[in-house]
């Protein structure tokens, strides 16, 4: 048997008597069960974004103590925003992906979990280089050579390891489906990972080349950081920034349906929906100044706004039509939705700038850039906290507690919010950042969104200690597979499973047919 | 059954009462059928990472052989002979591995082994092509062209490195009667890649040495 086709530890039988008991350090670092795996991701996505956060509000302060501007080409800006994405926002999705997507397609198991256990530990080990690197003047574009070699290396293999996990997400989804869920009957957050994950192994595929090209050129630390700003920082630009923000809308989708307890209108169309955003932010080819000042990039960049308000409308009519179970959960999402709007009206002000710039529209460019960026990390991160507060009994195994869970959230929107909100204005009025204020601004921006993610981490601690899921009786509101571990007897869950998929919402067919069933009796 | 569903899991043997049975080993558990084409998907999404970071590389080289103009490895003599031997080559070892597909969805294990062997053989006399024609080039890493060039090459290289890597284990895994006309997927995932292989190639022969 080779690493492809593993049995997953859940599948495989206890113990023997007299065998060594591996130690719980053993369990965690030798386990291929998606959901610890998932559930150390997003434990460490949370603690690193914290870290990155962190480094970002010292990273200003530090400019407002040598009295000089906010500097974003400063290699702890650089490498902060590149913390906050690669060792914060994606990582906990794709640790809710690993946990979640199984589960919600009605598999025991992900697809190559050892492959699933590899990115884990592939990506921490490269986060703590790049986190160290960053502390000795590397991280990207830093001055000192060993140090930013280091640095450039380390965020290479984090985007390797963190497409390894899209991998294994995506073929779950595409390979282990069981009987009757058809593509166009797989959960929203499934799905919205199906699209994001070719999304990601693309444009993670084609920056790491650049990577490997900085490694191989002989270059000096300047080379190196030009290496970065002219081969890499595109990612973290539109379109392809937008690709942070697609499982947040397969997330909102399936949590709005869990909130109002009834299935969302027009299926098909929010698949295609999200799948047309995903399309809108693939921007490999967007590398060159060139490529980002055609038609193309214009209506790119403009269009991937529809998607997201066709959805809106879509949400916005669900929640009409019964209102909903109001949860942290379900304020997240909505806050999510909020942050992202904002990217894409950043977004529009950019394409509109640039198809009139300097006749109909004079918008500073980098601003609104940024402000974009950040706009959609933020979304991403409070997108994944909302997620982990509602599915919370399902990867945690217990109920999150509301008041951590809010807090996070709104430490999330506030921090992210004033980070983004701060270029934003900088882009619109055109306002250099030459004044100390828009230090400060930034460093209490950052400092309030590493706390959200510290309250992340403790729910997630907190929660994983409790022991009280919610009992089978007292009543089940889940739509989709996921939640049948957590909500039915032993005797349903293998009856659920054993019965053919015959909507999107398996759980609430099941529900419907046991009350029939009781209604005859 | 579709073809999304999966063979049911394996049932767990209860270990035997009697005391003479007792001393007897206990029966191992069956391997669990992998899921049909999971290793299909995988190598897909794999394959996609690995095209997308080399399209990346031989875009990067064009951009700077444009830039650069007539300079551009005017010290160094490509000859056209190599390049044209190397894409004939893995030409001929496409035909080889769809041989291999065609007879493993046929149970002609005979066939099978022999189409994955000589297919093996052509990567291996590519692999072989190419350091000669790195030799013959003489392109040091330290001149300007360097970096690009094995960056591209080396790259490329590397790809069919671990595609035969692939191969090999799916010949063993064949071995063990693991691939069959009822599950196919090794050989067929690693037919993806090998021709995702040799269509990189194609570009890279036509963009790098063609165009030179």
């Amino acid at each position: 048997m080779t690493l492809t086709d593993t049995r997953s530890s859940s599948d495989t039988p206890p113990a023997a008597a007299g065998s060594v008991v591996p130690t719980a350090l053993e369990r965690v670092i030798g386990t291929g069960e998606h959901e610890a795996i998932g559930r150390t991701f997003i434990l460490s996505s949370l603690a690193l974004m914290a870290v990155s956060a962190a480094a970002l509000a010292a990273g200003a302060l530090r400019s407002l103590s040598n009295g000089g501007p906010l500097d974003v080409s400063d290699n702890v800006w650089n490498s902060a925003l590149v913390g906050m994405v690669l060792m914060g926002a994606i990582p906990l999705l794709l640790g809710l992906a690993i946990c979640l997507v199984p589960l919600q397609v009605g598999s025991k198991a992900i697809a190559f979990p050892r492959a699933a256990a590899l990115s884990l530990w592939a990506w921490l080990v490269s986060a703590v280089i790049f986190a160290i690197s960053l502390a000795l003047d590397g991280g990207v574009g830093g001055s000192d050579l060993e140090a930013s070699r280091l640095g450039m290396l380390s965020m290479g293999s984090m985007m390797v390891a963190l497409s390894l996990g899209a991998v294994c997400v995506a073929t779950t989804v595409l390979s282990h489906r069981p009987v009757g869920m058809s593509l166009a009957r797989v959960p929203f957050f499934s799905w919205s990972m199906l699209v994001a994950a070719p999304i990601w192994i693309l444009t993670f595929g084609s920056t790491t080349a650049h990577v490997f090209l900085g490694q191989i050129s002989q270059a000096n630390a300047a080379g190196l950081a030009l290496r970065y700003e002219a081969g890499v920082a595109w990612f973290l630009r539109a379109p392809s920034v937008y690709m942070l923000a697609i499982p947040v809308l397969g997330i909102s989708c399936d949590l709005v349906a869990q909130g109002c307890g009834r299935r969302i209108a027009r299926y098909g169309t929010v698949q295609a929906l999200i799948a047309m955003f995903g399309v809108f932010s693939f921007g490999a080819w967007t590398q060159t100044s060139g490529g980002r000042e055609n038609i193309l990039w214009i209506a790119f960049v403009a269009l991937a706004a529809v998607p997201v308000l066709g959805l809106l409308g879509l949400i916005a009519d669900t929640l009409r039509h019964q209102k909903p179970v109001v949860s942290p959960g379900l304020i997240g999402v909505l806050l999510a939705f909020l942050l992202l709007l904002g990217g894409m009206l950043a977004g529009v002000l950019e394409a509109l700038n640039t198809s009139g710039s300097g006749t109909l529209f004079s918008f500073e460019a980098v601003g609104l850039g940024w402000a974009q960026s950040l706009f959609l990390l933020s979304a991403a991160f409070i997108g994944g906290l909302a997620a982990l507060s509602a599915w919370s009994r399902v990867v945690l195994r217990a109920s999150a507690p509301n008041a951590i869970a809010l807090g996070a959230i709104s430490a999330g929107l506030i921090g992210g919010g004033l980070l983004a909100t701060v270029f934003f204005i900088q882009g619109l009025t055109g306002f250099g950042l030459n004044l100390s204020f828009y230090n400060v601004w930034v460093a209490v921006a950052a400092a309030v969104l590493a706390l959200s993610a510290l309250l992340g981490l403790m729910l997630v601690l907190v929660t994983s200690r409790g022991n009280a899921p919610k009992p089978a009786d007292a009543g089940a509101d889940g739509l989709t597979l996921e939640w049948a571990k957590a909500e039915l007897s032993p005797e349903d869950q293998a009856l659920l499973m054993s019965a053919i998929v015959a909507s999107p919402y398996p759980m609430l067919d099941f529900r419907f047919a046991g009350e029939a069933v009781e209604e005859d009796n | 059954m579709s073809d999304t569903a999966t063979l049911s899991p394996p049932e767990v043997v209860s270990p035997p009462e009697s005391p003479e049975a007792a001393v007897a080993p206990t029966p191992a558990l069956p391997p669990t059928m992998p899921r049909r084409r999971e290793l299909i998907f995988g190598t897909v999404f794999v394959t996609a990472g690995v095209a997308m970071a080399l399209l990346t590389l031989i875009g990067s080289y064009l951009a700077t052989r444009d830039a650069a103009g007539a300079a551009w490895l005017a010290d160094n003599q490509i000859a056209l002979t190599q390049p044209n031997m190397q894409m004939l080559t893995l030409g001929m070892s496409v035909v080889t591995m769809q041989w291999a597909v065609w007879s493993i969805c046929r149970d002609d294990r005979y066939h099978t082994y022999l189409a994955i062997g000589v297919t093996m053989l052509l990567g291996i006399a590519f692999v072989n092509q190419s350091t000669f024609l790195f030799k013959e080039a003489g392109i040091a890493i330290t001149q300007p062209e360097g970096p690009l060039f094995y960056a591209v090459t080396l790259g490329h290289l590397a790809m069919v490195i671990a595609g035969l890597v692939f191969l090999l284990l799916m010949a063993f895994r064949t071995l063990g009667g693991q691939y069959s006309s009822r599950q196919p997927d090794g050989i067929s995932a690693a037919a993806v890649f090998w021709y995702a292989g040799v269509a990189l190639y194609a570009v890279i022969w036509f963009a790098v040495y063609i165009q030179k």
